[in-house]
């Protein structure tokens, strides 16, 4: 199989509470995958022991065949796996320039190393902030951004590494319809473009259904279904209720 | 503002061009050997403030334990000329490093804590170092005398002894080649990544920055001016105390810098000039000093929360973010 990413039997407690009981799960190459969960099911956990923020207790992450599963967060966004945050935490004396910038200075050493670095660096800079559509907002501090615009400079941030795979943690929830649309419409370009693969993370059922090819749904920590984004609603009770609950910010 | 990291407004290089005029001007007004003397130590204060802030301030590792970086300098230049007979530009070389390594040290040490445990790290070995030399005795190679503690050890100069005149104007230049050097390197890339680990490591780390490597080079750098200000300090003063180990050196440095501006580097260094100045040329005693910190800095975080500079840049910020159109409206 042509997998980009394997996290295997993924176990974590904190403390005496279990929160992932062993999860496996696959993401192809150029795959979308979506992970549904209600709050508390461990979605965010397992986003953060993939991304390397969290280091799993026990089971490994193998990326492009390597375990990766004591590689740090930095050094993954080197390999190629970024991530955006369900809360961004913009840096307070920065503006929106300097903020890619630093994203694209921290992936900059690793792909010269890889010999693929092409272009200037100020050139990448600009054509990363049209693409997010904050051009026009590039001298703003970041903490000053609208939440629509600090899910663009997520987006940025994410994109700046040229990724293999890129983690959405909630990135579509609470946003104005066209925020929405255009952070959708530039996944989907990404996606086809540069054959990035992604892992949604939602608790919308409806935002899972249109983006992805496949749907992981966990709950209590296990992985409790997995299928076409159409059957969710079938087959996972939760998703029924889905988009009534549109509460974020899990425990 | 085309470059990374801090953009202070326009003015700023006007301004210290003024200031450094006045102050290239000032012996020629007939200062007298004392309030020389002042001046040419208060450069040395504001370099070892400004190299406090590219730690503190920029990289944002709010250190309370500055002065083992600074006493490390002038116990180098002591040790190694009075006790190991080099000469005073060696010695200072070796000073140098002496603090590099403290500094690589204590970076290394604090890069894996994160805010009040790096202060508190930090306290502990100025501490430990202060508590060390207060009580450690030298003895002189004929065994004549006994160096050490507060009474100190000679720094032996080769040569002839500096004319006021020429430690003033040495000073200024130190304090003129420091201060731009420090600027270019917070507003180099590696200046970049210090604004933004200390803004939110979280961000950081997820935009591949190693933080523990940063935070440590900031800690390097930082103690390399911290150093050098000693090693000026040693060749002014020509003695090397347990004092410059002390807890009131390490507190002035983090209050001079909130007072000037936290990660400005040129309001600190400022705010240390001005300071040091006024207090040392008034000759209060230290226990009013102390006092008088605390005061000030209440004072400071109250009605200007991000220092004289970082207000000032706030404001040329949001004034240049309504001219362009790009603000909100009001």
């Amino acid at each position: 199989m042509n997998g980009l990413l394997l996290a295997e039997g993924i176990v974590k407690s904190f403390g005496a509470t279990r929160v992932l009981r062993g999860i496996t799960m696959e993401i192809g190459r150029g795959e979308v995958v979506g992970l549904f969960g209600p709050n508390g099911s461990g979605k965010t956990t397992l986003a953060n022991i993939v991304s390397g923020l969290l280091q799993p207790d026990r089971g490994r992450i193998l990326f492009e065949g390597k375990d990766i599963t004591r590689m740090t967060m930095d050094a993954r966004f080197r390999a190629g796996i970024s991530r955006t945050f369900q809360i961004p935490d913009p840096y307070p004396s920065l503006t929106v320039v300097e903020s890619v910038r630093v994203a694209l200075l921290g992936g900059q050493a690793a792909r010269r190393a890889r010999g693929e670095e092409r272009g200037g660096l100020e050139e990448e800079l600009d054509s990363l902030l049209v693409r997010t559509g904050l051009f026009a907002q590039r001298f703003w501090p970041a903490a000053k951004l609208s939440q629509g615009c600090l899910r663009r400079l997520e987006f940025a941030r994410a994109i700046s590494c040229r990724p293999r795979m890129i983690l959405l943690d909630e990135v579509f929830s609470a946003l104005s319809a066209r925020d929405e649309a255009e952070l959708v419409g530039l996944m989907r370009t990404l996606h086809r473009e540069e054959e990035i693969s992604f892992l949604v993370i939602s608790h919308n059922p409806l935002i899972l259904e249109e983006l992805c090819d496949r749907v992981v749904a966990i709950e209590d920590g296990r992985v409790f279904w997995e299928g076409k984004p159409g059957d969710l609603a079938k087959y996972v009770p939760a998703a029924n209720h889905g988009h009534e609950s549109e509460i974020h910010g899990e425990g | 503002m085309k470059k990374t990291g801090a953009s202070p407004s326009r003015k700023i290089p006007g301004a210290l061009a003024a200031v450094a005029g006045v102050l290239l001007l000032l012996p020629l007004a007939g200062l007298d050997a004392f309030l020389l003397n002042v001046l040419t130590v208060g450069f040395l204060m504001a370099v070892y403030t400004g190299s406090w802030d590219i730690v503190g301030g920029v990289a944002g590792q709010v250190s309370l334990g500055h002065a083992l970086f600074f006493g490390a300098a002038t116990y180098g230049c002591a040790l190694l000329t009075s006790l190991a007979g080099w000469p005073f530009p060696l010695a200072a070389a070796a000073a140098l490093l002496l603090a590099a390594a403290a500094g690589a040290a204590a970076g290394a040490l604090s890069a894996p804590l994160k805010g009040p445990f790096v202060a508190l790290l930090t306290l502990a070995l100025g501490e430990a170092a202060h508590e060390y030399f207060l009580g450690q005795t030298f003895f002189s190679p004929e065994g004549a005398y006994s160096w050490g503690g507060e009474g100190g050890i000679p720094v032996l100069l080769s040569g002839p002894p500096f004319s006021p005149w020429t430690l003033y104007y040495a000073a200024l230049a130190f304090l003129v080649l420091s201060l731009w050097l420090m600027l270019r390197i917070t507003r180099s890339e590696e200046g970049l990544f210090w604004t933004a680990l200390s803004g939110s490591e979280l961000s950081a780390r997820a935009s591949g920055v190693d933080i523990p490597k940063h935070k440590r080079r900031a800690f390097v750098v930082g103690s390399l001016f911290a150093g050098a200000a000693g090693i000026g300090f040693a060749a002014c003063v020509g003695r090397a105390t347990a004092d410059d180990f002390s807890l009131e050196l390490s507190f002035q440095a983090a209050t001079f810098a909130a007072i000037g501006g936290r990660g400005t580097i040129v309001g600190p260094v400022l705010a240390a000039l001005v300071f040091h100045s006024l207090l040392q040329g008034t000759g209060i005693p230290s226990e009013v000093r102390v006092l008088f910190y605390a005061l000030v800095l209440l004072l400071t975080l109250r009605f200007f929360p991000g220092g004289v500079a970082g207000t000032l840049r706030e404001r040329a910020r949001s004034r240049r973010m309504v001219l362009q159109g790009k603000g909100r409206t009001r």
